[in-house]
């Protein structure tokens, strides 16, 4: 079985500052990974080369066989098969919830408006929030942002499903909810990967954890594995100061 | 569904009404069998050509022409447009003919062919009533006031140096006498006739010296063109002169009495009075004001939202091109642009256009790129993250753009719309240079019969404001309708 993501030597650079500096990665299907590490360690722009949000410098992408960095690949056709979760939620806010998340698959002409609203309704059922479908976004807390932006991504029946840092603009009590969404969609087995700095979430969920610093994968492993046997002084100095506050 | 079949509506119309501007002169002229011309004359020189307080265009030259047209057989549209840029334009081929007033001059001829000498005229000096002007000695140092492009002008420079005088210039008869007789300028420079007649309806100037350099005035065509037109003249111009009729066209303006042509002094000194005695004009004015304000900005911001998307596009060979349009178009003075496009690209391409074409062009190019510039401003200042989210959910820029980040872009421009809608409105005065006859022009055109400066002006700025309270009323109403609040 071929893995749904495989990278190979990627490199990224703004200039002369390079932030990826050859990045190996397979994620398998229905795998949970998560990404951790200091801030800057690049693993937030990892996530968002996986979607070609960053172009890279050099190196290989492959993602259910599509190449993201041959020019020739049609970018909007790999897309629809990547949802992508944003920290900072993104929502259009001149759109009513349930317009935002049928905006896509209507759009794209993948449902009609009826069965859009269908689908609308039952993946805001599926986060907590039916009872919000007219509202507009500004009317929502961040937590409940987030779970309508996760509802969004899932409206284009994604195989993989990226998160970025979901829960860090979030108010502390925000959080579970969110989390409980993100617990949900592993266990029916969708394919993660995830950054971000809830360790408990990762401990629980992940298949797999992935330490990232100064632009390198610097160990992975079981959680198990790396929380409490971690082989690289930065990951035992990061991880000393994350689980000992 | 609705406001989609609007704005096809509203292109459809705008689509007719370009296809007519651009094809009426051509249109007019195969209707008929006898020969069409496009004559040019100045909007303001009495007696020579006025407008009459029915709004109809009067005069030596008026009248002369239309006799001569009626013997020789062939017909003529009029276009009433200042001097200098009547002059200008019968050179760069926009018209085929000038009949306004137009001294012959060596320099002329260079250009020019014309028909035969019409008019005697000399130049004379004229200073405010109450003026202590004795001669043209006492002018030493002081500032006249002279009329762009005339004869008279040529001849107060010619004598310039002798007497020490300053110079400024006006393109309208009327204010520049005003600007004598209220003492900002000393003295005028002007054609003997048209002095006379404007101090029998009641402009405050007296005469000081005697007519010099003495010439005529004549019919005008590009040199080397048209010369059938100037065989036509000559020879309708000496069968009128044998039968008396020219004697009796100039009989009718020279020592015509102020009331015949504009309305008599009961009717000028109420602004009421001048209201009603206008309606017909003001309203045409008013109707071409709006028509080319509305045009106007619907084509600016057809052109401001395109460019001003390439602004933003994420390629640099589009946002380079943008930001030069921008550049240019933004740079250029309103008036400046009206002149290069209706002048200066006929003279390059050959082809004429109307001023009302022209006038559109320019105001979608000028009025486009203020509105391109905030365009791409209100664009830039949608947060990044909208156009990724967008994206990242499959959709491809364009619908990312058209969907997502312009529905809140355009919000954030509605107050920058409404204010260009006011300055374009304003912008159009400007137009009146290339000879529209819009509210500014009408303005000038009853001022320079009636000589009522003041309150025509006071009415004119009333309308203006009337207009600008409505349209903003208008667009306040369109936005709640249409906008997305």
């Amino acid at each position: 079985m071929t893995a749904k993501v495989t990278v190979k030597d990627l490199h990224k650079a703004y200039g002369d500052n390079e932030v990826l500096k050859g990045i190996n990665l397979e994620v398998q299907e229905n795998e949970v990974v998560v990404m951790i590490g200091p801030s800057g360690s690049g693993k937030s722009t990892f996530l968002r080369t996986l979607n070609n949000l960053e172009a890279v410098t050099s190196g290989e992408i492959l993602i259910n066989g599509y190449n993201l960095v041959d020019k020739k690949t049609d970018i909007n056709k790999v897309r629809e098969n990547i949802g992508m979760v944003f920290q900072h939620f993104n929502l259009f806010p001149h759109l009513s919830v349930l317009e935002n998340v049928i905006l896509a698959p209507v759009e794209l002409g993948k449902l009609s408006k009826e069965d859009a609203k269908t689908l609308g309704m039952q993946l805001l059922t599926q986060v907590g929030l039916a009872d919000k479908a007219d509202a507009k976004p500004t009317q929502l807390s961040g937590g409940q942002k987030q779970r309508v932006a996760i509802a969004r991504a899932l409206a284009m029946k994604p195989s993989i499903m990226l998160f970025d840092e979901p829960t860090s603009a979030l108010d502390p009590e925000m959080v579970g909810d969110v989390l409980q969404v993100m617990r949900d969609l592993a266990e029916e087995g969708m394919t993660m990967i995830v950054v971000t700095h809830e360790m408990g979430f990762a401990k629980q969920v992940a298949d797999r954890v992935v330490f990232f610093a100064d632009g390198y994968i610097r160990e992975q492993g079981t959680p198990e594995e790396v929380f409490n046997n971690p082989q690289d002084p930065r990951a035992q100095d990061f991880l000393n100061k994350v689980l000992n506050v | 569904m609705f406001k989609k079949a609007w704005i096809k509506y509203v292109m459809l119309t705008l689509a007719v009404i370009l296809g007519t501007l651009a094809t009426t002169t051509t249109g007019a002229a195969a209707a008929t069998k006898e020969p069409h011309y496009v004559i040019t004359t100045d909007t303001t020189y009495p007696p020579f050509e006025l407008q009459d307080k029915n709004g109809q265009y009067v005069g030596i030259d008026i009248d002369i022409l239309k006799a001569i047209a009626k013997r020789e057989h062939f017909t003529y549209k009029l276009v009433p447009i200042s001097f200098n840029s009547g002059a200008q334009a019968v050179l760069s081929g926009q018209f085929d003919a000038i009949m306004a007033g137009m001294a012959i001059t060596p320099a002329r001829k260079l250009v020019y062919d014309f028909g035969t000498p019409y008019y005697k005229t000399g130049v004379i000096a004229a200073i405010a009533k109450n003026s202590k002007i004795k001669s043209l000695n006492d002018l030493r140092g002081k500032t006249v006031a002279l009329k762009t492009g005339t004869g008279a002008a040529a001849y107060a420079l010619s004598i310039q140096k002798q007497y020490g005088f300053k110079v400024t210039y006006f393109n309208d008869s009327n204010t520049m006498y005003n600007d004598v007789a209220l003492g900002n300028t000393v003295a005028t420079f002007e054609d003997e006739p048209v002095m006379k007649y404007a101090i029998q309806n009641g402009v405050k100037l007296k005469i000081l010296t005697k007519p010099a350099n003495s010439g005529y005035y004549g019919f005008g065509v590009k040199k080397g063109h048209n010369q059938e037109l100037i065989a036509k003249f000559n020879a309708g111009f000496a069968a009128i002169k044998k039968d008396g009729t020219y004697d009796k066209i100039v009989a009718k303006y020279i020592g015509a009495k102020e009331s015949t042509f504009a309305g008599s002094a009961a009717v000028n000194n109420s602004i009421w009075g001048l209201l009603k005695q206008n309606k017909n004009q003001f309203l045409a004015g008013i109707g071409q004001t709006l028509m080319l304000t509305i045009l106007g900005i619907i084509l600016a911001t057809i052109f401001g939202v395109i460019i001003g998307i390439l602004a933003i596009v994420p390629n640099k060979f589009s946002h380079g091109f943008a930001s030069t349009i921008i550049y240019i178009f933004r740079g250029l003075p309103l008036l400046v642009l009206a002149f290069f496009i209706y002048i200066g690209i006929p003279s390059l391409t050959g082809h004429k256009f109307s001023a009302l074409l022209a006038g559109l062009i320019t105001l979608m190019l000028n009025e486009g790129a203020y509105i391109a510039a905030f365009v791409a401003g209100g664009l830039k200042s949608v947060d990044n993250g909208q156009m990724e989210a967008a994206r990242s959910l499959g959709l491809s820029y364009w619908k990312a753009m058209r969907k997502v980040v312009m529905p809140q872009g355009i919000k954030l421009m509605v107050p920058s719309f409404v204010n260009q809608f006011i300055i374009t409105l304003k912008d159009t005065s400007i137009l009146s240079a290339i000879g529209i006859i819009e509210l500014t022009q009408t303005g000038t055109v009853i001022i320079s019969r009636n000589s009522q400066g003041f309150r025509v002006w006071f009415l004119v700025a009333m309308m203006y404001l009337i207009m600008i309270t409505l349209l903003t009323f208008l667009a306040k109403w369109a936005d709640k309708k249409f906008g997305n609040n």
